[in-house]
């Protein structure tokens, strides 16, 4: 049955040649100027097709379940979180960078370029906290306190990178026992958990319809409020709230896939990643730091305050732990 | 008759292997990647995740025939103006991306919502919810049974002595069953399968068993666990379409084709039922639209977004995805429709698209057509599957109340098959399948097929635009998305009143 199957897709597959295009997978926040990949086609002399397939966690799983017949040549947004799980699934070629690149100070192993940066935190609605004339909170501890009760909404580690990233901030700070006490008592306090960023950030958070005034969401998100307002604005309607904790480090990459094609022409799309037109668009487009050291950071990032320090924990604890976390974390908050 | 044989078997081919390829094998091929696990099914929270997407799918069909069978009988025997636009605006709700209406329900029942009260993560938000997104389908399944009810059958009850309501029992309900029982059974598939509008007003405590499949398939990979939720999923899915499809054919029964015309309200009563039954339809599916579309009619500069060459691009891609999407769909679900009415497991087989998990679905196509995963062929194929079974359902339920006299009688005079498809039978069709043309649209327009199959920027939809804005934070980007959303509305229903015309429709069955 397996085998009929595979003839029928082999069938299928075979009428499709893909000629000189550079399949590129990439997660749903992908988002570049569309002028600046026109460019990149005619030097390189390939026409790119973009696929994206959701977040990045359901991206790098649908690599795997098609490494046997690779569904593109180059992947990018593979980060600190699931790197070490791609590594081991074996769907990335190693990339050798040219001497002479410029250097970056966040880095991925593995053969993994690595193209921008970002921090997953707590943000918080200024007028609601104005408003009510309720302190900020200071600790992780401070929200399970009944003063910050139903105050928070965060995404389900489950089937949400940024509610992984939180869930692996707390374990980070606090070790694994004291990480999900907390969980149990953030839950007694009514924390709310959404699927994914959209829902948190457009139904439940308070700037925007529902009622909890603290959100997971980016370091950046209170920048990307100012340049999305509809007025001009001198001053952010959110700001972070770095708790200890409360902050993970991500760092995206772009790799080759295992199996794909157009070597040539991939290789030239993640030096094109890491190149100064790029590091400039990414920092608004798709709301993240450069990786490279010395790109002029966009005048857009000075509402967003970059947090003084992370809890990240490290690639191959998150790769041999983060299952098992993610049902333990099921089991204290959900069941 | 053994010509006519011959050519039904004929009809079964291309609509069964379209399921085979599209829905069946990929399915099949993700559960042989790694087998099913079954011990995962002694998992007490799994099982409630079973159990609650079973009772909240039940309590929304019962809730909805309760509320959507009476606004139906009125709507099908009351005549008034705007009555056409009524039942064409009435499926809005239905392409609505989930999202946006949860920032509709909430602008009028949130937090800061219109009413002041705050029922955000009560149950009573998520029925509602649920009621939007469902009553459309149940209203217009019920109409559809009403409308096409033979004026004589109820002048022959009323002349005998029945009562109203003893007519309404003994005659109307039964007439109507068929038609309401397919749209039942498709709601109850929706919320059964989908993740539902109460996952996102409730948060994840209200998850279907949809929602744990999709974790572990998309961010575990634990395919062997997946597997077995699906197949349990799929049996109890299965089992309520089989009974469904049994049950429907032994209601099926032709009927004379002299549809009662709606008559103006003559009393005051009748005015009251008519205010009342657009008083529900309000409430229930016109207040979080009026909503959304008021919040993006004093969005200001956010218009601007109307032309920009993105949007423009959507929404030509989302005219032709449709038009694409609704041709396969007539084609393949009007050859299911009169393949299948003898057999019950054809009838069922109309509902394999929603039976199926559609995340299993959508992983197993990527398995299985590797090389075809980012193609337009394999993503109208995927709009294609999910619009269809709206098209069989429609065309299968007129077929059952057609007379067979008529055909024979063409046959007798001497008309070909093909002459008696084309000069009797499409035309006696008519009706119901432009409502299942118009319903198939809508789930092409809507967001089911877009959120888990790979995507690419140039097939950009006006649906995936929205939900681009969303991916970010900041005022304008929620207005735009608003704004994005009424363009939606305002495509959806010119697409509607094209796919039913409004006179044609009124003649044929008093639609």
């Amino acid at each position: 049955m397996k085998s009929f199957l595979s003839a029928i897709a082999f069938v299928l597959a075979a009428g499709i040649a893909h000629g000189d295009e550079l399949r590129v997978l990439a997660h749903s926040s992908f988002d570049l100027p569309k002028p600046l990949l026109a460019d990149f086609e005619r030097q390189a002399g390939v026409k790119l097709v973009i696929v994206k397939a959701g977040d990045a966690g359901e991206m790098l799983n649908k690599l795997i379940l098609t490494r046997a017949h690779p569904i593109a040549d180059v992947v990018f947004g593979i980060d600190n979180s699931l790197i070490a799980k791609a590594l081991d699934a074996g769907v990335i070629d190693p990339y050798v960078q040219k001497a002479g690149a410029r250097p970056s100070h966040v880095g991925l192993p593995g053969g993994v370029a690595s193209v921008d940066y970002g921090y997953v935190t707590l943000n918080y609605d200024k007028a609601w906290f104005a408003k009510n004339h309720l302190p900020l909170p200071r600790t992780l501890d401070d929200l399970t306190r009944p003063a910050y009760k139903n105050l928070l909404v965060v995404e389900n580690p489950a089937t949400s990178s940024p509610g992984l990233a939180f869930l692996l901030s707390t374990i980070s700070a606090l070790g694994e026992d004291r990480a999900f006490a907390l969980w149990a008592r953030l839950r007694a306090n009514g924390v709310k958990v959404s699927k994914g960023w959209d829902e948190a950030y457009y139904t439940d958070f308070s700037r925007n319809g529902g009622s909890r005034p603290i959100v997971l969401s980016y370091a950046t998100s209170p920048a990307a409020e100012v340049f999305y307002s509809k007025e001009k604005l001198t001053e952010s309607p959110t700001a972070n709230l770095p708790l200890p904790g409360a902050v993970f480090r991500q760092v995206e990459g772009v790799a080759l896939v295992k199996g794909g094609g157009e070597r040539q022409a991939a290789g030239k799309f993640i030096d094109f990643m890491r190149s100064d037109a790029v590091q400039k668009a990414l920092q608004t487009t798709m709301w993240m730091y450069p990786a490279v050291d010395a790109t002029p950071v966009d005048p857009a990032l000075r509402f967003a305050a970059i947090p003084a320090a992370h809890q990240t924990p490290d690639e191959n604890t998150i790769h041999r732990k983060a299952a098992a976390w993610v049902a333990r974390w099921t089991q204290v908050v959900l069941r | 008759m053994r010509a006519e044989r011959r050519e039904r078997r004929w009809l079964y081919l291309p609509p069964l292997v379209f399921l085979l390829l599209v829905a069946l094998a990929p399915a099949a091929r993700l559960l042989l990647e790694s087998g099913a696990r079954f011990s995962v099914l002694s998992d007490a929270y799994l099982r409630w995740r079973l159990l609650w997407s079973l009772g909240q799918a039940a309590l929304t069909c019962v809730l909805g025939t309760l509320i959507g069978v009476p606004v139906a009988w009125v709507l099908a025997r009351t005549a008034f103006p705007g009555r056409a636009l009524v039942l064409r605006v009435l499926m809005l709700p239905f392409v609505m991306p989930t999202l946006v209406a949860g920032i509709g329900v909430l602008a009028v029942f949130g937090p800061h919502g219109l009413f002041g009260a705050d029922l955000q993560d009560t149950p009573w938000l998520l029925l509602y919810g649920n009621l939007f997104y469902n009553l459309p389908l149940i209203i217009r399944g019920a109409h559809d049974g009403f409308a096409a009810l033979p004026a004589s059958r109820l002048a022959a009850a009323r002349t005998l002595g029945a009562t109203r309501l003893g007519a309404f029992w003994r005659v109307e309900w039964p007439a109507m069953l068929p038609a309401l029982g397919a749209s039942l059974c498709l709601v109850f598939l929706f919320c059964f399968s989908g993740f539902g509008l109460a996952l996102l007003l409730g948060g994840v405590r209200y998850a279907t068993v949809e929602v744990e499949i999709y974790s572990l398939v998309a961010y575990e990979l634990n395919l062997a666990d997946a597997s077995a939720l699906a197949l349990m999923a799929l049996t109890l899915s299965g089992v309520c379409v089989l009974i469904y499809a049994w049950f429907e054919r032994r209601l099926a029964h032709p009927a004379p084709v002299d549809p009662l015309p709606p008559a103006p309200p003559r009393h005051w009563q009748e005015r009251v039922a008519l205010a009342l039954a657009l008083g529900a339809l309000f409430f229930f599916g016109g207040l979080p639209l009026a909503a959304v579309a008021w919040r993006a009619a004093s969005a200001g500069a956010a218009w601007r977004v109307l032309f920009e060459p993105d949007t423009l691009a959507a929404l030509g891609n989302t005219a032709r995805f449709s038009a694409m999407t609704l041709v396969l769909a007539t084609v393949l679900g009007v050859m299911h429709a009169m393949a299948g009415r003898a057999r019950v497991w054809m009838r069922a087989a109309a509902f394999l698209p929603y039976v199926i998990s559609p995340v299993c679905m959508a992983f197993g196509l990527l398995l299985l057509y590797p090389g075809l995963s980012a193609s337009l062929g394999l993503l109208i194929a995927a709009y294609t599957l999910l619009a269809y079974p709206f098209v069989a359902k429609g065309i299968g339920s007129a077929l059952d109340r057609m007379p067979p006299t008529m055909v024979q009688a063409a046959r007798t005079l001497g008309a070909s098959p093909p002459r008696v498809l084309w000069r009797v039978t499409l035309p006696l069709l008519r009706p119901a399948l432009r409502r299942g043309m118009a319903f198939a649209a809508a789930s092409a327009v809507g967001e089911f097929a877009v959120t888990l199959f790979l995507s690419r920027p140039e097939w950009t939809t006006l649906t995936t635009l929205i939900y681009r804005h969303l991916g970010r934070p900041g005022a304008a980007n929620l207005d735009q998305a608003l704004v994005l959303a009424s363009l939606l509305m305002g495509f959806a229903l010119l697409a509607f009143l094209l796919i039913e015309w409004p006179s044609h429709a009124r003649r044929e069955s008093g639609g």
